[in-house]
């Protein structure tokens, strides 16, 4: 059996999601979650549709709000039942990949000072455990951007559906990420003032699943 | 010395508009000329930022200088001006008050064309005033720097007229508009 997946990774500063715990520990307490009649559900795995995802970020720049997004990312979560509790989320963001709709900021995003992007191409995030919250999820683990790693929790929906026959997963959050936290901004980067210390990220990923 | 003009001089309100507003349009070439230098990094973004941000309070003041302008009278220009001069004097004017306005605007349409918003000194953002496109935004550079320039021109009359007004004429047309003075 495999632990479920998913994640969410995010670079900008971006962060990345949280998985679920290991799948055979995790797959009695998502089965006592499951709701009183309902049949157990398969461990699933799901993969991450890229044309009907996103990973986009928020920050000040001069004291105005823009934004930004990671085209290049991957998903994978995978779960003891249905839906995420108790799960394992991963997720790989390629920060060289990083759009802000302006070429030259994005060249300044992917320097030594700030992302670093040649020697630290990947952002991660790994959930090793996944809980149920009052509004949806939480998904828990190790942020690694830059080389640098956090614990970070971040919050989520997750609602399944089934579209033409297939089995699929709408995933949605966002979390705030401090950018010096993990030394996105070396130098004169350091300063808040014109760059924004706080990155908001936020996800809307289609998962696809595939029962095993 | 009174707030409001009277019919010999300019009051201390409407000539602090326009001090306040000479000054600042010296402190926004220097930014933009220091800006225009540098590499991108924080140093060019805090400078140009400055320089949005001044140019959206040269186009705040100008609407409230226009705005006092009509609630009080004029001291009106000197009986002896022949016709051309009259109108080169109406004209620069309307010139002056004309670029004040077009150059933030474009300023402003220019950044929200290449998608960065501006904020007013962080306190607030201001709306886009048009979609992000590359080649507006290069249309627009075009136009800020031309009208800056024909603002250079026209200013160069203005400062003429006003000395023409001092040294040739001998009246009081510059004086009425300087602090600390009599007239």
């Amino acid at each position: 059996m495999r632990s479920s997946l998913l994640a969410a990774a995010l670079a900008g500063t971006l962060l990345a999601g949280g998985g679920c715990g290991d799948a055979r520990a995790a797959a009695p307490a998502a089965a006592g979650a499951t709701a009183p009649g309902a049949p157990p559900a398969a461990a699933s795995h799901y993969t991450l549709d890229p044309a009907k995802s996103s990973l986009e970020f928020t920050f000040l720049q001069a004291g105005a709000k823009n934004t930004g997004r990671f085209p290049r990312f991957a998903v994978t979560l995978d779960c003891p039942g249905a839906d995420p509790a108790g799960g394992r989320l991963e997720v790989t963001v390629q920060v060289a990949s990083v759009d802000t709709g302006d070429v030259d900021r994005d060249e300044v995003l992917r320097s030594d000072d700030l992302f670093a992007a040649a020697r630290f191409p990947e952002a991660h995030f790994t959930a090793t455990q996944i809980v149920r919250t009052a509004g949806g999820y939480e998904a828990r683990g190790p942020l690694t951007i830059r080389g640098v790693t956090r614990e970070t929790q971040v919050p989520f929906s997750f609602r399944e559906a089934t579209e033409g026959g297939a089995a699929v997963g709408y995933m949605a959050g966002k979390t705030v990420v401090r950018r010096l936290d993990f030394g996105v901004g070396q130098g004169e980067w350091q300063a808040t003032d014109q760059a924004g210390n706080e990155v908001t990220v936020s996800f809307a990923l289609r998962l696809t699943r595939v029962a095993r | 010395m009174a707030l409001r003009n009277t019919t010999r001089r300019w009051g201390v309100i409407a000539q602090a508009f326009h001090w306040v507003i000479v000054a600042l349009i010296l402190v926004q070439v220097t930014l933009a000329e220091m800006a225009d230098d540098l590499p991108n990094g924080v140093r060019k973004l805090t400078l140009l930022a400055r320089h949005k941000s001044f140019g959206i309070t040269i186009l705040g003041l100008v609407i409230l200088r226009l705005a006092w302008r009509s609630l009080n009278p004029h001291p009106p220009l000197p009986d002896n001006l022949k016709p051309y001069e009259r109108r080169l004097a109406r004209f620069s004017h309307a010139a002056l008050y004309t670029l004040l306005f077009a150059i933030p605007l474009s300023g402003w349409t220019m950044s929200s064309a290449r998608g960065f918003p501006v904020s007013w000194f962080g306190f607030f953002q201001l709306p886009d005033l048009v979609p992000k496109s590359q080649a507006l935004f290069e249309a627009l550079v075009t136009t800020h720097v031309t009208l800056v320039c024909v603002l250079a021109a026209v200013v160069a009359v203005h400062v003429a007229g006003a000395l023409k007004h001092h040294l040739v004429h001998r009246d009081d047309v510059l004086r009425r508009m300087l602090p600390f003075t009599r007239t």
